[in-house]
């Protein structure tokens, strides 16, 4: 069992990284990414069989790429975000798996329901493998693995999960 | 849209208005399903995702769910995915490796041929009188490879695949699409799929020509947040793509086919003699290694020997679609790998993307994993590029849902009188960029499927 606080902490980011994407303060949110991060959505489908894996991903982010996201969300002409979605990110489920060496392994499971203009809305739901380390300024997301429930996306991808 | 008159007047291609009720109207989609789903070629995959007898991928022809499956005598088999006794789909998975295929609902079971092998207490419960032969799972009846990619028509009157991709099309998927001169394309296993609103035809004629939105509005975040980079000085994480605003360089749209039975091939930002894109390909390969250097060089060496007879020279394209429903994207640069996708209707206001991968299968793996990086990055569900094209479908289904809004044509007239431009001696008809001429040809090829006895 993870010590009390450091369970506390690492709950208490997750929580507030939620609260920063809902709040739209992306800047803020890519500061809880270490320099090295990397972002994964894996390709979900029902397979049977042997048979290779998906040959990539979804979204597989460094840090450039996620700045790039965040450039495209905050350039103003966004038209996927033109009017802003209305988001709430509702994080639950949170396990600290293992903490050793100032790195932490965390489980978290996600839903989220975007609304766009009058009539268009996504839920998401999912589950999160992250690995945080601590530095200087505190725990920072190196990994994060997004496990998105679905085969088919039920819209474009332009939140973060 | 009742008669074949109205449908005519509202479908007035060759002026370039369009009536938008051919994305509303029900009866009108109905139609369509018969009409043009029910007898078009439409391709269902790559030989490369089932290699192996017993390998299969699900997919959908129209609504229709089929399985492309390669049976044990290795033959590619495409077989609608309903079990003949009472209905039930006979295979849930998106893609795998079986032996055949059980019903779950009363446990009938086939062979990869689709042929009916048993059913459970057959003896007991049938005595003799169950027929086997006459039980198959329906077999599309005409199935045919083009160099891998798969096509398949419920049509028993479809005329060859050869006549359906005419001359001058095979000419541009051999070359161009397919990249058969370099040594062909090499699949990345799955369909990245998401559902939209908007019918399947609205992201087709987007894909087959529409380059006027690409630079003039819809995509602005994406070259926002790619100058940003630049003009930080930093290297740019993303794909770019040609730049219609530079000097020197020649940018045309293509159209092919559309004649007789032929099917139409539209292709967007086809570059010709574009020495700045090939720069900018050595420039990324110089990063890479000179693995990347010399298959770069290599390339563009091979597509000179192919050119050598042509009076101009194609480097490569941008956007595309085979009518009727498969998109092209990124044809233009080793380090982009290339989209397939398959638009699948999903009742009149909504469709499917499916969208599947291939890069260079020659090319070095320091190429290939750049390539399939930039797809992912760039016009996907999850990219810079395609959440901002879901974004505008929505917003025409919103308004263009009230059946006031169905009859007022809609303007598909850029460059109307100047659908041949350009090069000659190149097969198909070029047009100037940007341009409508591929939306006007798309629609007069569905309106010829549709105005068809």
């Amino acid at each position: 069992m993870t010590d009390w606080n450091t369970y506390r902490e690492i709950e208490d980011l997750l929580f507030r990284e939620a609260h920063l994407l809902d709040e739209r303060r992306f800047h803020e949110w890519l500061d809880l990414f270490a320099d090295d991060a990397i972002y994964i959505l894996p390709l979900r489908e029902n397979l049977q069989g042997d048979v290779p894996p998906a040959g990539h991903p979804v979204i597989k982010d460094d840090r450039d790429m996620l700045r790039a996201r965040v450039h495209a969300l905050h350039s103003g002409h966004s038209n996927a975000e033109a009017p802003p979605s209305m988001t709430c990110h509702m994080v639950a489920n949170v396990v600290v798996d293992e903490v050793s060496q100032g790195e932490a392994a965390v489980r978290s499971a996600f839903m989220i329901r975007q609304v766009r203009k009058q009539h268009d809305e996504a839920w998401w739901t999912g589950r999160r493998h992250d690995a945080l380390r601590l530095e200087s300024g505190g725990w920072k997301i190196f990994r994060r693995e997004v496990l998105l429930d679905g085969t088919i996306l039920p819209r474009g991808i332009h939140i973060f999960f | 849209m009742s008669s074949n008159q109205a449908l005519h007047e509202a479908v007035d291609w060759r002026n370039g208005r369009i009536a938008a009720g051919v994305n509303f109207d029900e009866q009108l989609y109905r139609t369509e399903r018969r009409k043009v789903f029910d007898r078009a070629w439409l391709v269902v995959g790559h030989e490369q995702m089932i290699p192996r007898p017993g390998d299969y991928v699900s997919n959908y022809m129209g609504e229709v769910p089929v399985i492309v499956v390669r049976d044990s005598g290795s033959q590619v088999r495409v077989l609608v995915n309903r079990c003949p006794h009472r209905g039930n789909q006979i295979c849930v998975h998106d893609r795998g490796k079986t032996k055949g295929f059980t019903c779950s609902y009363h446990g009938w079971s086939f062979s990869l041929d689709g042929t009916l092998v048993g059913a459970p207490m057959e003896k007991a419960l049938y005595g003799r009188e169950l027929d086997k032969a006459q039980w198959s799972v329906e077999r599309v009846k005409n199935v045919a490879s083009f160099h891998g990619l798969i096509f398949a028509s419920f049509d028993p009157d479809a005329p060859p695949l050869e006549q359906w991709l005419d001359e001058d099309t095979r000419w541009w998927l051999e070359n161009f699409v397919l990249a058969l001169p370099l040594g062909g394309l090499e699949v990345l296993h799955g369909f990245h799929r998401n559902s939209a609103k908007g019918n399947w035809k609205i992201v087709a004629e987007n894909f087959i020509g529409d380059n006027y939105h690409f630079f003039a509005a819809t995509h602005h975040s994406y070259f926002s947040a790619v100058s940003a980079f630049q003009n930080a000085g930093e290297l740019i994480p993303i794909v770019t793509y040609p730049d219609v605003a530079r000097a020197g360089v020649t940018l045309r749209e293509l159209s092919c086919g559309g004649n007789g039975r032929a099917t139409v091939l539209g292709l967007g930002l086809v570059s010709i003699e574009d020495d700045v894109l090939h720069e900018q390909d050595l420039a990324d390969a110089k990063r890479l290694g000179r693995e990347a250097v010399e298959w770069v060089e290599y390339r563009h060496r091979r597509l000179s020997e192919v050119l050598a007879d042509r009076p101009r020279k194609p480097f490569g394209f941008m956007n595309g679609l085979l009518f009727p429903n498969l998109g092209l994207m990124g044809n233009y640069s080793p380090m982009l790998g290339r989209h397939f996708h398959l638009f699948h209707p999903r009742g009149v206001l909504e469709h499917e993307s499916w969208q599947w991968t291939m890069v260079e299968k020659d090319a070095p793996q320091s190429v290939k994993d750049i390539a399939v990086q930039r797809v992912y990055q760039g016009q996907y569900m999850a990219g810079l590029l395609a959440p901002d094209d879901i974004e505008n479908f929505e917003r025409i289904v919103d308004a263009g849902r009230p059946e006031r809004s169905w009859s007022r044509p809609m303007n598909y007239g850029l460059q109307l009188d100047r659908e041949v431009e350009g090069e000659s001696g190149l097969p198909g008809r070029l047009g100037p960029n940007p341009n409508e001429m591929n939306q006007r040809q798309f629609y007069r090829c569905w309106l010829q499927m549709m105005e068809a006895a």
